[in-house]
């Protein structure tokens, strides 16, 4: 009996240990071993030593959020490589102006430039991108798990000119310590007839923000609140509105000949819904940026918020979060601007990465890009505890560091709603047409305009702009990219 | 010949091409024309050929969004462009609204100030430094911290909001998001900054007052009153102009401080001139655009200033004329 026991003892222990090092191994192979990053390491050492380059160096555009963790990339480039990096960081409202500055200067100062997606339609027309078709072509680069919108933002009209590495779709938070509160459950019930958690459209989050909306010295379920308690948050500034736009509109913002569908009860609708949940949300909102929207999230003085993924990990992470832990992420409500109900999350901002038409080594430029998106180096990128990634791809759903950053709860509830990722307009002039929007949108929130007279404004405006550019050139690339999937819908 | 230009053999030593050059500098009939050639040069290098291609930009059609082998030639398109254009009429409108508060302020306060610290003796070094540190800041640095003057919940809304609270009024004034208060925050602001330049220009006016006709005035048996209103004011003229040209200039520039604090917002409240064409170029590309519109600019300004100068050498011949005869009467 007792060698039995022995025996079956030694068996156990002696399984369990071979388990444990079979799974170490096959984790620590999953980790460091991936195709498209050593195919992008073995080009560049292969391509320095072809053209002979002694003491080769990168010039990156870099998109300041990343001074902090770009950094630790770049020293393991060169540490594989021997490619030093040299960023130079800019605030993002900059790095267009700089880039199509470049177009004109031509002056090869940068080798790789990142920003947000939407620079890429006037950087590429303007030629001072360079297209990576014929190095995608020989160093095979892997898109495997990115949803359709993210692929197709990678190309403009029919090229590839960039990597994206980000799922920047905008999502909704809850306060997760408020919808499990049985007392506020069953008020909420009653008033409504509805139970309390993530809501299925935009017209029922304004319901829970108008429900929720708490004035300070008020005490509700229990809880008193010193503070006021805001509805809802969400970005109604200059320059932010218009991201926001495309999840209460719900579908093609243009039909198959670029006349804007704005203008129409869809769109007047969504104009309505995006300025009337604002009576919920801070008095200031219309003056609010991340750098404001964040740490009042974090401050726990409102019930929900619709914000780019990140604002999550903040809420998670950071010391003076009070958040922490009472935070439920939900899918982009949908819309019934349309009629049926739609989820659509656009991809509001977004990090991409180009290289310089006039760089000296593009394809040196290009193959550090590919390390840094691939499979394996991305989930170490968006796993970064300095870094603004956001997951978006399916392969980030297994990384440990990315789930011990975001948690599971939120990967599901992020990667589901990546399913619903629309671009926003993705054609040039897009700073120009989003400009537009947003000046009406502040407009119609300010109660200067009518929703009515702003889906007109807003239809002669994007008409204007799209007339200036060029109708035809403008139709071709907007039907190219409604058939690439970059906004889900179709005409 | 000296000696250096003479080789051991007797005849003149052959210069260097360096040498050459500096000889041939050193010639008087050379030398006077260098500093004029230099001058004149940057002038051309800076705003001439810039200034020139400016209005040869302005007569294309050109977009950064497409190179600029493609621009085109299309006459006063642009020019069309601009003068039907809503948003730039609103930003010009905008500007002189700004402007004209902000420097109206600024002279009002600035004269107080100067009269002040004229008159006052001990401590008038401490007051001086002190109303012109505002003037001494960075811009950036005074929009960065009006920001945060600004923010709803920020210092002045709790300064104000005993009085708020008892008018009845919400004591979180939205400075930067409401379109009223966002215009008012950013003439404040400009207001704070660049009254020290006014302050600076009236305290000289006033140090430069000729004493012996306020002398002679009060000797008359004028009353303060009447030696300010008739002696001092009369001969402060010309610094007035002085004042209102060169911050007008300024002010009509106004960039900084809508960055800084409103980038244009709420939608196109206190968007300036300035920030305007920024927008119209450096965002949405439109070159060509934005060069028919600068020159278009050029023109209306022009009108203004010069109009300020004619007034100003007016005021001054005036001024000159006066003390000429008040001297010859005397």
């Amino acid at each position: 009996m007792n060698n039995t026991f022995k025996n079956v003892s030694l068996g156990v222990i002696a399984a369990t240990i071979t388990f444990g090092v079979a799974s170490t191994i096959s984790v620590s192979a999953q980790q460091t071993y991936d195709p498209v990053a050593q195919r992008a390491i073995d080009g560049a050492r292969a391509y320095i030593k072809a053209n002979n380059l002694q003491n080769p160096k990168l010039d990156v555009l870099l998109n300041s959020l990343y001074r902090n963790s770009f950094p630790d990339f770049a020293a393991e480039w060169k540490e594989l490589t021997g490619v030093e990096l040299v960023s130079e960081p800019l605030g993002y409202t900059d790095i267009p102006s700089k880039v199509m500055g470049e177009a004109v200067a031509k002056t090869g100062a940068f080798d790789i430039f990142n920003d947000f997606p939407y620079t890429q339609p006037d950087a590429a027309s303007a030629g001072v991108l360079h297209p990576l078709d014929e190095f995608a072509a020989k160093y095979k680069p892997d898109f495997s798990g990115i949803p359709e919108a993210f692929v197709a933002q990678q190309y403009y009209n029919g090229k590839q000119y960039s990597f994206v590495l980000d799922g920047d779709h905008i999502m909704l938070v809850l306060r997760k310590d408020i919808v499990e509160n049985p007392k506020a459950q069953a008020e909420f019930k009653a008033a409504t007839g509805k139970d309390l958690g993530c809501p299925a459209t935009m017209a029922d989050w304004e319901e829970q923000a108008k429900f929720f909306h708490t004035k300070a010295g008020e005490t509700r379920w229990g809880i008193t609140f010193e503070q006021p308690l805001y509805g809802a948050m969400g970005y109604r500034s200059v320059n932010f509105s218009h991201r926001h736009f495309p999840a209460y509109f719900g579908g093609l913002l243009f039909d198959k000949d670029m006349n804007p569908k704005v203008n129409t009860p869809q769109g007047v609708a969504a104009i309505k819904a995006l300025a009337s949940i604002v009576q919920y949300m801070p008095e200031d909102i219309q003056g609010w940026g991340t750098p404001q929207i964040y740490p009042f999230w974090g401050s726990g003085q409102a019930y929900s918020v619709m914000s780019f993924p990140s604002i999550f990990g903040f809420g998670n992470a950071n010391p003076n979060s009070t958040v922490k832990g009472k935070q439920l992420p939900c899918v982009i409500p949908a819309t019934t601007a349309g009629g049926a109900p739609v989820r659509r999350a656009a991809e509001a901002a977004g990090t991409s990465y180009m290289v310089n038409a006039y760089s000296d080594q593009p394809e040196l430029a290009y193959l550090f890009i590919q390390w840094l998106t691939s499979p394996s180096v991305g989930n170490r990128a968006i796993a970064h505890p300095k870094g603004f990634w956001d997951p978006f791809r399916q392969q980030n759903l297994g990384n440990e560091g990315i789930i011990a950053k975001f948690s599971n709860e939120f990967l599901e509830e992020t990667m589901e709603n990546a399913q619903f990722t629309t671009s926003l307009l993705y054609i040039e002039g897009h700073y120009e047409y989003m400009k537009i929007l947003d000046n009406n949108l502040a407009e119609v929130m300010n109660g200067n305009k009518t929703p009515e007279k702003a889906a007109e404004d807003i239809e002669d405006g994007w008409n204007d702009v799209t007339e200036d550019i060029g109708r035809k050139n403008q139709v071709d690339v907007w039907r190219k990219g409604v058939e690439a999937g970059l906004y889900i819908d179709k005409f | 010949m000296t000696d250096a230009t003479l080789n051991g053999t007797g005849k003149p030593a052959r210069l260097g091409p360096l040498a050459r050059l500096g000889a041939w500098l050193g010639q008087e009939r050379v030398f006077r024309w260098i500093p004029f050639v230099l001058v004149e040069g940057m002038f051309l290098l800076v705003i001439i050929i810039p200034f020139l291609l400016t209005i040869y930009i302005s007569f294309l059609r050109w977009r950064a969004n497409r190179p600029f082998e493609q621009a085109y030639l299309s006459g006063f398109r642009n020019y069309e462009q601009v003068l039907t254009n809503e948003g730039f009429w609103l930003s010009l409108g905008r500007t002189f609204y700004f402007a004209g508060a902000a420097v109206a302020f600024e002279l009002i306060v600035g004269f107080l100030l100067a009269m002040a610290v004229h008159r006052i003796v001990r401590g008038r070094r401490i007051y001086i430094t002190l109303f012109l540190i505002p003037m001494m800041l960075v811009p950036v640095v005074a929009g960065y911290n009006f920001s945060m003057i600004y923010l709803d919940s920020g210092p002045l809304n709790q300064l104000l909001s005993p009085i708020t609270t008892a008018l009845g009024f919400d004591p979180r004034i939205r400075w930067l998001s409401d379109p009223t208060a966002a215009q008012l925050a950013i003439i404040f602001a400009d207001i704070w900054q660049w009254t020290s330049l006014t302050f600076l220009i009236f305290l000289s006016g006033f140090s430069a007052l000729p004493p012996q006709l306020i002398n002679a005035a009060r000797v008359m048996g004028a009353s303060r009153r009447q030696i300010f209103l008739w002696v001092e004011l009369p001969l402060l003229k010309p610094a007035i102009v002085i004042a209102i040209v060169i911050r007008s200039m300024e002010a009509l520039k106004m960039f900084d401080p809508v960055v800084m604090l409103t980038f244009g917002g709420p939608g196109t409240a206190t968007q300036t001139i300035a920030h305007y064409l920024w927008e119209q170029v450096w965002m949405f590309n439109k070159y060509s655009f934005g060069a028919a519109a600068s020159i278009l600019l050029l023109i209306m300004f022009s009108v203004l200033i010069f109009t300020g100068i004619w007034l100003l050498i007016r005021q001054t011949e005036q001024v000159e004329q006066q003390q000429l005869n008040t001297g010859s009467d005397g």
